[in-house]
C-alpha cells in the first residue's frame, strides 16, 4: 500500500514535470531554443492565479483560465520582443538570453509579490478520495487526470492538426516551410505562447501540491531532466520522461533519504535526483529515449 | 570594426604591439601601486573582489569565448578550489604557496573529468550537463561531513613563509600581482598554438578536426585550463573571505561570471578583465546610489539584494541583444571612429 501511495504521489509530480517538459519541447521543436525561463514562467502563472483567487476573490476556475491566457500572452510577448531579434545569432546567445530572462522574471516577481510563502485555496484543499481501499488527496487525483487530458490534447494537436504539422515543418526547415506558405514567425510565436501557458498550468498544479513562492521556479530546471530523458524533440518522450522522473524522484526520496555512507548523508535527495538522472542520460544516450539522432552536415 | 591584419608571424606574436599600449600599461601599474595610499579600506575591498573575479572570468572566457564550449557550472569549480584550500591549509597544514597551485590542479583534474563526457555533447546539451554538475557539487558540499555542510568552513589568512597577509592593502598587492600573472599567462596561451586551436574549434569544430587539430585533446585542455583558473580564483576567494559556505557558490555565481564575459566581450582577454571589473563594481555602485537616496526613499535599501541577480541578468540580455561584442566592441568602435575621422567606414 505504501509503495502504491509513493507511486501515485510520484505520478502527480511526474504529471507536472511532463507539462513543464512538454513546454520545453514545444519551444525547442519549433524554434531550436531551450527555454531556461520555463520554471519562472510557471512561477508567474502560479502567482497570477494566487492574485486572482486570493486577492481579487475570483472563483478558482476563473483564475485558472485567466492566468493560463495571461501566461500565453507573456510567452508571445517574450518571443516578439526578444527572439525575433535573435534570428541567426549563435546558439549561446539565445540560450543566455533565456537564462537572463529567468533572472529578470524572478526578480520582478520578487518585487511584486515578495519572498513570502503563499498557498491558493482551491476546491480540493484538504479533501481526500477513497479509491479501492486507500486514500489519496483529491488534488493529486485532479492533477493527474487534468494533465493526462491536456497532454493527450497536445499530442493530437501536434500530430493531427494543420497548425501542429505547420509547427513541425517550421522546426524542420524554416526556409522551406516559409516557401510552402507557412507563416514561420507566427508559428514560432504560437509555440512560445503554448509553451508558457502549459508552464502556467504546471505552476498552478505545483502550487496545489506545495506552495506559491519564488523558489518554485527551480522545478523548471529539474523538468529539463524529464525533457532530456524523453528526448528533446519528442512530445511523447517528454510525457513519459516526466512520469518516469516523478516516480524515480518519489522512490529515491523515500528509500534513499536518511542513509549515510562514509560521512555522506543522503538528505533532500529530491532536489538532486533529477540532475543525477540528467547527467546519466547525457552520458549514455544524449538524444533521450524517443529523440532523433541529429546528423550534422558539413 | 577595425581588425588588425597581421602580415607576419612576428606581428601576431608580439605582446605589446606599440608604444601607446606600453605607456597605458605603465600608467595602470603606477595607479595600482598608488591605490592603497589614496583609497579607503572599503574601496580596497572592492578592488580585491575585482582581482579575484578577473581570474575566474578569464578562465570562463577561455572555455566559452575562445573554445565555444558552453558551461553553466563555473561556480562548481570555484567551490572545488575554495574547499580544497580550506581542507589543505586547515586539516593538513599545507603551506599556502603549495596549496594555491594544488587547489588549482584539483579543480583542473575534476574539470578534465567533466570534460571527457562533454566531448560527446555539444551546444545546449553541454550547457545542461554543466548545469547539472554545478547542482550536484553544491549538493555534495551540503551533505558531506568533510565539508561541514551549511555550517561552512573557516579558512586562515594567507601565510607566505612567516609573513602573514592580513590588511586590505597587503591583500590588494598580493591579489593584483597574482591576477596580473594570470592575465599574462592567458595572453600567452591565446597567442600560441593552443589558443589558435581553441579558436578553430570554436569557429567550426568539424573543420578544425579536418585540419588536424585533435578535438578531444584540446577540448579537454580547455576544460582543464578553465577549471584551473576557477580553482585559483576559488582558493584566493576562500582565503580572502576567510569563511566559505556552499551557498556562496550557487547558480547565481555562474550567471554572474557569464555576465562578466558577455558584458566585457567574448573571446578577448581585455573583455574578461573589463567585464569582471564592471560586474563586481555594479552592486557596490547600486549600494552607493541607494545609500545616498536612503533619506528620501527608505524602502529602496531592502530591494538591492533581490535585484542583484535581476540586474546581472538584464545586463546579459541587453548586451546580447544590442552589443554582442561587449565593452571591447564599444571600445573598438569608438577607436575606429576617431582613427578614421572624419570618414566613416
Amino acid at each position: 500500500m505504501k509503495l502504491l501511495e509513493i507511486l501515485l504521489n510520484g505520478l502527480s509530480m511526474g504529471a507536472i514535470y511532463a507539462l513543464l517538459a512538454v513546454g520545453f519541447v514545444l519551444v525547442f521543436k519549433s524554434t531550436g531554443i531551450l527555454n531556461f525561463a520555463q520554471g519562472e514562467l510557471a512561477m508567474i502563472g502560479a502567482f497570477l492565479c494566487f492574485s486572482f483567487v486570493m486577492t481579487y476573490g475570483m472563483p478558482y476556475l476563473g483564475g485558472f483560465v485567466l492566468s493560463l491566457f495571461l501566461g500565453a500572452l507573456i510567452g508571445a510577448l517574450i518571443e516578439v520582443v526578444f527572439f525575433t531579434r535573435m534570428v541567426g545569432k549563435p546558439l549561446f546567445a539565445s540560450i543566455m538570453v533565456t537564462v537572463g530572462l529567468a533572472g529578470v522574471i524572478s526578480s520582478i516577481a520578487g518585487f511584486i509579490w515578495g519572498h513570502d510563502v503563499y498557498s491558493i485555496a482551491s476546491p480540493f484543499t484538504n479533501k481526500h478520495l477513497g479509491i479501492a481501499g486507500f486514500t489519496i488527496s483529491s488534488g493529486v487525483a485532479y492533477t493527474i487526470l487534468t494533465s493526462i487530458v491536456l497532454l493527450i490534447a497536445l499530442l493530437i494537436f501536434f500530430n493531427r492538426s494543420l497548425h501542429g504539422v505547420a509547427m513541425r515543418a517550421a522546426a524542420e526547415d524554416p526556409d522551406t516551410a516559409g516557401l510552402m506558405g507557412i507563416n514561420v514567425n507566427q508559428t514560432q510565436m504560437i509555440a512560445w505562447a503554448m509553451g508558457s501557458s502549459v508552464a502556467a498550468v504546471a505552476g498552478i498544479f505545483l502550487a496545489e501540491q506545495s506552495f506559491v513562492r519564488i523558489s518554485m521556479s527551480h522545478y523548471g530546471i529539474q523538468a529539463m531532466a524529464a525533457a532530456i530523458l524523453g528526448g528533446m524533440d519528442s512530445v511523447k518522450g517528454a510525457i513519459i520522461g516526466g512520469a518516469m522522473l516523478g516516480i524515480v524522484e518519489g522512490l529515491a526520496a523515500n528509500y534513499l533519504s536518511g542513509l549515510a555512507f562514509q560521512g555522506f548523508h543522503f538528505g533532500d535527495v529530491k532536489e538532486v535526483a533529477a540532475f543525477a538522472i540528467m547527467i546519466i542520460i547525457l552520458m549514455i544516450r544524449p538524444r533521450g529515449i524517443f529523440g532523433k539522432e541529429k546528423v550534422e552536415r558539413v | 570594426m577595425a581588425q588588425e591584419i597581421y602580415t607576419t608571424y612576428a606581428d601576431e606574436l608580439v605582446l605589446l604591439p606599440n608604444a601607446w599600449v606600453r605607456v597605458w600599461l605603465a600608467l595602470l601599474v603606477v595607479i595600482l601601486v598608488c591605490c592603497p595610499y589614496f583609497l579607503s579600506e572599503y574601496q580596497l575591498s572592492i578592488l580585491n573582489e575585482m582581482c579575484i573575479a578577473v581570474i575566474g572570468a578569464i578562465g570562463l572566457n577561455l572555455l566559452i569565448g575562445f573554445t565555444g564550449q558552453i558551461s553553466l557550472g563555473h561556480a562548481a569549480f570555484l567551490a572545488i578550489g575554495a574547499y580544497s584550500t580550506a581542507l589543505l591549509t586547515g586539516q593538513f597544514q599545507v603551506p599556502f604557496l603549495i596549496s594555491l597551485p594544488l587547489s588549482g590542479f584539483i579543480a583542473a583534474i575534476l574539470g578534465m573529468i567533466v570534460g571527457i563526457p562533454a566531448l560527446r555533447l555539444k551546444g545546449l546539451y553541454l550547457a545542461l550537463g554543466t548545469l547539472a554538475f554545478g547542482f550536484i557539487v553544491e549538493y555534495v558540499l551540503f551533505h558531506w561531513d568533510v565539508t561541514k555542510g551549511d555550517l561552512g568552513m573557516s579558512v586562515k589568512h594567507i601565510q607566505l613563509g612567516s609573513y602573514t597577509i592580513k590588511t586590505e592593502a597587503q591583500y590588494f598587492y598580493f591579489l593584483s600581482v597574482i591576477s596580473a600573472l594570470c592575465v599574462l599567462c592567458s595572453k600567452n596561451i591565446i597567442r600560441s598554438k593552443i589558443g589558435r586551436s581553441f579558436k578553430a574549434i570554436r569557429d567550426r569544430d568539424i573543420a578544425a578536426e579536418a585540419m588536424g587539430i585533435p578535438l578531444a585533446k584540446y577540448k579537454i585542455m580547455a576544460f582543464g585550463l578553465s577549471s584551473f583558473y576557477a580553482g585559483l580564483a576559488g582558493c584566493l576567494f576562500a582565503h580572502y573571505q576567510r569563511w566559505i559556505v556552499p551557498g556562496s557558490f550557487d547558480i547565481s555565481v555562474s550567471i554572474a561570471f557569464i555576465a562578466m564575459i558577455v558584458l566585457g566581450g567574448m573571446g578577448t582577454i581585455l573583455g574578461s578583465v573589463l567585464g569582471a571589473v564592471f560586474i563586481t563594481g555594479i552592486p557596490h555602485l547600486i549600494v552607493y546610489v541607494t545609500d545616498s537616496l536612503k533619506d528620501t526613499y527608505p524602502s529602496l535599501t531592502g530591494l538591492i539584494v533581490d535585484f542583484k541577480l535581476g540586474i546581472f541578468s538584464l545586463i546579459v540580455v541587453l548586451a546580447l541583444l544590442f552589443e554582442p561584442y561587449g565593452l571591447v566592441g564599444i571600445y573598438k568602435r569608438v577607436k575606429t571612429y576617431w582613427v578614421t575621422w572624419p570618414f566613416r567606414y
